[in-house]
């Protein structure tokens, strides 16, 4: 690596896929829980279960994006990072606070943990993905306040380039929305008002500069084309992005008491947000197709290429089939939702953390890219998770169609219960391929250990 | 395949821009584009390489989309949730592949080169 406190990344990037395992094996015991009721009950009920799923998600994917951070900014900036023992030092804080968190969720009833972490001084728990105790949400902004501080100063003394200042401006964006998780009025409009300011704003917003930067910086590297051509390229993604889904934002407040008008603006301005998807998507493969080198990553370049396809999918083609009001109407809150939820976030967040791990963690070994072997582990891995998340979405999507047809749209409903009985069939074949996807993630893991040949760069990487 | 020409190239991107564009937001419209190209397009070049495919991969499209979910909606019944399950899924998934080979063309259309293979420089 060009820079020695690079290393810290490699930190970050082992604690984020450790924490992956574990929202993987949690998604595992709710699948179960789908078809039996009292799977691990009354030890780990599906709210709790629920509650570290999508908890483990969001700290590991931060873990991701903050190890990508400390690994690529050094290097766009041409310095070292400003302080590593900062770095490391909000590292473990971020871990423990994290793992006592979710263990709070697994040993403590909900309201036993709010009692004893004092949520009653600034009551900020009890909504999803945000049902992190108040002292945790501190201990986040401290720990992110940190890391902008530290990243920040790294950019603002060191070369500026657009890679740099789109991530910057993405992680910024991230810590100055969660400041929202503490706004929490006792007007229930208010609430899910603001609440979608940290959720819709992070992932269709802030994060997708984040995104862009990280596959942007991988693309450089491993395609050696020119800077200026990547860089125009992420200026147009970030600004459709925003463009997009900022108004976007009303998507969800068709449903939640504000006014009428929200339908249009929200159907209108979120059928655009495939569009910044659809533009990653031909800027990957344009970029690799004109490549001038052939880097020996070839994980790190299916991995990116990947990213581009599964995000469009997920969150580009799977969201705008939902995305219209007058379809929303009928499908909100089905497994319509939860298609779309977990092929978005797979597409686009998991995949460009596991892309720029991909790319970075050979070298923060010491190695251009991982030997022949690991990669061939690694490439079956990407294929494995790639391919079970499409049929868990298929899947979802069946069920949902289903469960929107006989709960909603049928002239006779039937209730909600009744219909999930229905779809048990779908359940089933999603926790069989969510064990493939396992699998995947498990193989994942152990290309990280396999032994080989080193392989060599035919000519140094230039920025 | 013999090296091509800028103005080879243009029409080559077109053309696949005219398949993309039949595939999402004109069809119909962009697939008489693709015919209307043909025509300025000779034999062994890129430019009627990427037209062929445009309109190829168009009419099985047209095919596979059309034809295959009218035949679920006539066998299923229009009434039957189940009917809306396959349909549904199937045209979302499909559609997205056929516009995934489209966009990938578009790119090789762009540097010159057939979907799979790199044209001599």
């Amino acid at each position: 690596m060009k820079y020695q406190s690079q290393s810290v990344a490699k930190l970050y990037f082992v604690a984020a896929i450790g924490l992956f395992v574990g929202q993987i094996l949690f998604g595992l015991i709710m699948g179960l829980q789908y078809v039996v009721g009292d799977f691990l009950f009354p030890a780990i009920p599906f709210n709790v279960a629920r509650m570290v799923h999508t908890n483990l998600l969001i700290v590991w994917l931060l873990f991701g994006f903050m190890g990508a951070a400390y690994y690529l900014v050094p290097e766009e900036s041409e310095r070292e990072l400003f302080a590593p023992w900062l770095a490391r030092l909000m590292f473990w804080i971020f871990l423990i606070a994290g793992a006592l968190t979710i263990v709070g969720y697994l040993l403590l009833s909900y309201s036993d943990l709010a009692r004893l972490t004092m949520n009653d001084m600034l009551p900020t728990m009890g909504r999803e993905f945000l049902e992190q105790p108040t002292i945790t949400k501190l201990g986040i902004v401290v720990v992110a306040l940190a890391f902008l501080f530290n990243i920040g100063m790294t950019v603002l003394t060191g070369r500026k380039t657009v890679i740099n200042l789109v991530m910057l401006t993405g992680l910024t964006g991230l810590a100055v929305l969660f400041l929202f998780s503490f706004y929490n009025p006792d007007n229930v409009v208010k609430d899910k008002y603001f609440w979608w300011w940290v959720v819709h704003l992070w992932v269709e917003g802030v994060w997708e500069l984040i995104l862009g930067s990280i596959l942007a910086f991988v693309l450089i590297r491993i395609t050696g084309v020119d800077r200026e051509v990547i860089e125009k390229w992420l200026y147009i993604i970030i600004a459709m992005s925003l463009i997009t889904g900022l108004v976007g934002t009303g998507h969800h407040y068709f449903w939640i008491g504000t006014p009428g008008y929200w339908q249009w603006l929200g159907s209108v301005f979120s059928a655009m947000e495939p569009i910044p998807f659809f533009m990653m998507t031909v800027f990957a493969f344009n970029m690799v197709n004109k490549r001038r080198r052939e880097h020996p990553n070839k994980a790190a370049t299916l991995w990116v290429l990947g990213t581009s396809v599964m995000a469009f999918l997920g969150a580009g083609v799977w969201g705008f089939l939902h995305t219209l009001a007058p379809v929303n109407y009928y499908t909100h809150g089905t497994q319509i939702t939860a298609a779309h939820g977990h092929m978005a976030f797979y597409g686009a967040y998991v995949m460009v953390v596991l892309s720029i791990i991909s790319y970075a963690m050979p070298i923060l070994r010491g190695q251009p890219a991982a030997n022949e072997k690991a990669q061939v582990m690694e490439m079956w891995s990407f294929w494995l998770m790639t391919v079970s998340m499409v049929f868990i979405t298929l899947f979802l999507t069946a069920a949902g169609i289903l469960q929107v047809y006989l709960q909603r749209y049928s002239d006779s409903p039937l209730p909600f219960m009744v219909v999930q009985d229905k779809l048990a069939l779908f359940y089933w074949l999603r926790e069989l391929t969510g064990l493939v996807f396992l699998v995947g993630l498990v193989l994942y893991v152990m290309s990280f250990f396999a032994k080989g040949e080193t392989v060599t760069l035919a000519e140094p990487e230039t920025a | 395949m013999r090296g091509r020409s800028r103005s080879e190239v243009q029409r080559a991107s077109r053309a696949a821009l005219a398949s993309l564009l039949n595939l999402t937001f004109l069809p119909v419209i962009g697939f008489i584009w693709l015919l209307w190209l043909y025509h300025q397009t000779s034999e062994g070049r890129i430019d009627r390489y990427h037209v062929r495919l445009g309109i190829g991969l168009n009419l099985m499209a047209a095919v596979a989309l059309l034809l295959a979910t009218g035949l679920m909606i006539w066998l299923g019944g229009w009434q039957s949730p189940w009917t809306w399950v396959y349909v549904i899924s199937y045209f979302t998934l499909v559609h997205s592949l056929f516009i995934l080979i489209a966009t990938w063309a578009m790119v090789r259309a762009w540097s010159g080169d057939r979907l799979t293979r790199r044209a001599p420089r």
